[in-house]
């Protein structure tokens, strides 16, 4: 008796012989291996996630140390001159001459960007999950979910190049310059004529993630028990207020989750803003219509030159910069977790009807 | 006999009302009409050419085994089963005298007029007071509710034990007080008449006790039709009672009205031999 008892019960056991070691093969015999398995494998990524932090933390350490708290105070990105032989000192870390490294027009940029999609996307998508939820026959239903799930797999470089050919040239023409000649704050400086910059790319990110958080509220809408939408028809209530007091009650923090998902993917995303944004450097974002930058696409476009320089800090920077990312990436996640337990009543969520 | 006055086709079609009533009932005293209605789920009928009047402040009962189209009938009073797709409905439903589904008449309009308590309790996700206040608001009531909530609640024997926690979720509330917040919810709007779908079915017997002692102080003010399987409830609590049952025909089963008459008829003196199996527990 050497191989392990998946289920093994006292009465299996029992007719083991007497002697030394019985009970804790035994013992070890009620340890079950298919737990140990999971147990493991739940684990991965929790050790990816560490694993992956300490690489970053390790690799933007001499950055660190170089660049001080400047690094999150100021706005100037450079990484001196590469090719020349002086070079700058502090800290104990050497970097090129003249390089200069702040993050703050890239966490801004990122901030803004991820805001304005999170503000169109949210009500965009939540108001089409619940039309397509609660409202269209069911055949209707179908092929419209489809090409919901379809449309979230679409690559984002498609999405950059259609926002940088098609969608930014026309917002620019129709809506950016009409509105900039009326002069108002932060509507009217920097318009380009394909129209890339912040309200853009912020449009285009909303674009990508409407099908992600749509395509989860569609999910949410259809748990809600259709035994407390009929008793909200039963009391004559519209379908608009039977949205109000079932459906959007039971959802909430569905809503909430999905939507950090979708900002999880818009301040991440990389490609499509690099094309969209106009990757303007070393200044911030001036009005809505102005180019900008973020972190993602900053570390992608500089990431090539930032290997030519000998003395390495240009690379800790970048990674510096991903540290930030992904920091901000944690902190919106752990707070849209403590939003949607705030919301919590106690709604049995999917508890059918 | 039933009043035909109001048919929008001003046709006098001979009502084939199963059983007798001893007292000839005025107009005045039906708030609900059937007049040969069958009904559809796609192809399939479930109902077929039901007649029956509901008796102004009197609780109807509505027996019979499972499938015979109790509910689906009781639904078709309030025109939920607008709500399902692909469903029809022939003949007609007359609701004081008015044809119910009438082309100008809205299904809101109805059902804040003809409430509904369902099977299952389905009490919205808020609170206690939300739960009531909801549909007088919806339905343009401004200002303090505090007091309509609180006769609802009284009225629905659940103010005693909600008073104060009424800010609390009503999903904190055990099922029996769940179900009575719905009782609540539903008379809040003042309906005139209460379908009560199986109301007491989910809940243990001191909760079905409430129900029905309820339901008995409700009559004064309202019309109730109730289904339900249990016969001694329907036996207990209503004025007459209508027994349901499915007919076997080529095209498929289809729900039927045997017998309709004084629940003390029905129950000790039915006339259809269907109608005295069901009851004495011969069938189903």
């Amino acid at each position: 008796m050497t191989s392990f008892h998946l289920k093994a019960t006292p009465a299996d056991s029992a007719p083991l012989p007497q002697r030394q070691g019985a009970r804790a093969r035994r013992a070890l015999s009620r340890v079950d291996p298919m737990r140990v398995v999971l147990g493991a494998l739940a684990l991965i990524p929790t050790l990816v996630l560490a694993f992956l932090v300490y690489k970053i933390f390790s690799e933007a350490w001499p950055a660190i140390r170089f660049n001080g708290w400047s690094f999150f105070t100021t706005k100037t990105f450079t990484m001196g001159n590469l090719y020349g032989s002086a070079l700058e000192h502090r800290n104990g870390q050497v970097a090129a001459g003249g390089a200069q490294y702040g993050v703050l027009a890239f966490v801004l940029g990122t901030l803004l960007s991820s805001l304005i999609a999170l503000l169109v996307a949210v009500p965009v998508a939540v108001g089409g999950a619940i039309l397509l939820g609660e409202k269209l026959p069911a055949v209707l239903q179908a092929p419209l979910g489809v090409f919901l799930e379809l449309l979230a797999g679409i690559p984002s470089v498609v999405f950059g190049l259609w926002g940088v050919y098609s969608f930014g040239p026309w917002l620019s023409r129709s809506v950016y310059a009409p509105i900039s000649h009326l002069g108002l704050p932060w509507l009217s400086a920097g318009v380009s004529s394909n129209g890339q910059g912040l309200l853009t790319s912020g449009l285009v990110l909303a674009v990508m993630i409407v099908p992600i958080i749509a395509s989860i509220t569609r999910e949410l809408v259809r748990s809600v028990p259709g035994n407390t939408r009929e008793g909200a028809a039963a009391l004559g209530l519209t379908s608009a207020e039977s949205v109000r007091v079932v459906t959007l009650p039971f959802i909430h923090r569905g809503i909430v989750a999905a939507s950090v998902l979708g900002l999880a993917r818009a301040l991440g995303e990389t490609i499509a803003v690099l094309i969209i944004s106009g990757n303007a450097l070393n200044t911030y974002p001036v009005s809505l219509f102005a180019p900008f930058s973020t972190m993602a696409s900053t570390i992608a476009a500089m990431l090539d030159s930032a290997l030519t320089d000998s003395t390495g800090m240009a690379v800790h920077s970048l990674a510096e910069v991903g540290l930030v990312l992904v920091s901000i990436t944690l902190v919106v996640n752990f707070a849209g977790r403590y939003i949607a337990r705030s919301l919590g009543t106690n709604v049995p969520i999917g508890r059918g009807a | 006999m039933s009043p035909t006055v109001n048919l929008s086709t001003g046709e006098r079609r001979p009502l084939l009302r199963p059983g007798t009533s001893e007292v000839a009932p005025t107009a005045d005293d039906i708030v609900l009409s059937t007049q040969h209605v069958s009904f559809f789920y796609g192809d399939v009928q479930a109902l077929s050419d039901i007649s029956l009047d509901v008796h102004r402040q009197e609780i109807t009962a509505l027996i019979g085994p499972s499938g015979c189209g109790k509910t689906t009938f009781l639904r078709c009073l309030n025109r939920l089963n607008d709500m399902v797709p692909r469903t029809r409905l022939e003949g007609q439903v007359l609701f004081d005298g008015e044809d119910l589904y009438a082309k100008s008449v809205r299904p809101i309009d109805i059902r804040r007029r003809i409430g509904m308590v369902f099977q299952r309790a389905n009490p919205f996700p808020k609170s206690i007071y939300e739960n009531v206040a909801i549909a007088p608001r919806a339905n343009g009531q401004r200002g303090n509710l505090d007091d309509l909530v609180e006769e609802s609640l009284r009225r629905a024997a659940l103010w005693d034990e909600v008073k104060d926690k009424l800010k609390s979720s009503a999903f904190d509330l055990s099922g029996g007080q769940q179900q009575r917040l719905c009782i609540a919810r539903a008379i809040a709007v003042e309906p005139e008449v209460l379908l009560m779908d199986e109301p007491a079915s989910a809940l243990d017997p001191v909760a079905t006790q409430a129900i029905e002692d309820l339901m008995q102080d409700l009559k004064r003010d309202y019309t109730i039709v109730i289904v339900t399987h249990n016969m001694q409830q329907a036996a207990r609590t209503s004025d007459r009672t209508a027994f349901f049952t499915v007919d076997q025909r080529p095209e498929g089963r289809v729900g039927v009205l045997v017998e309709y008459d004084d629940t003390n008829t029905i129950f000790t003196n039915p006339k259809d031999p269907r109608t005295e199996d069901y009851v004495t527990g011969r069938f189903g």
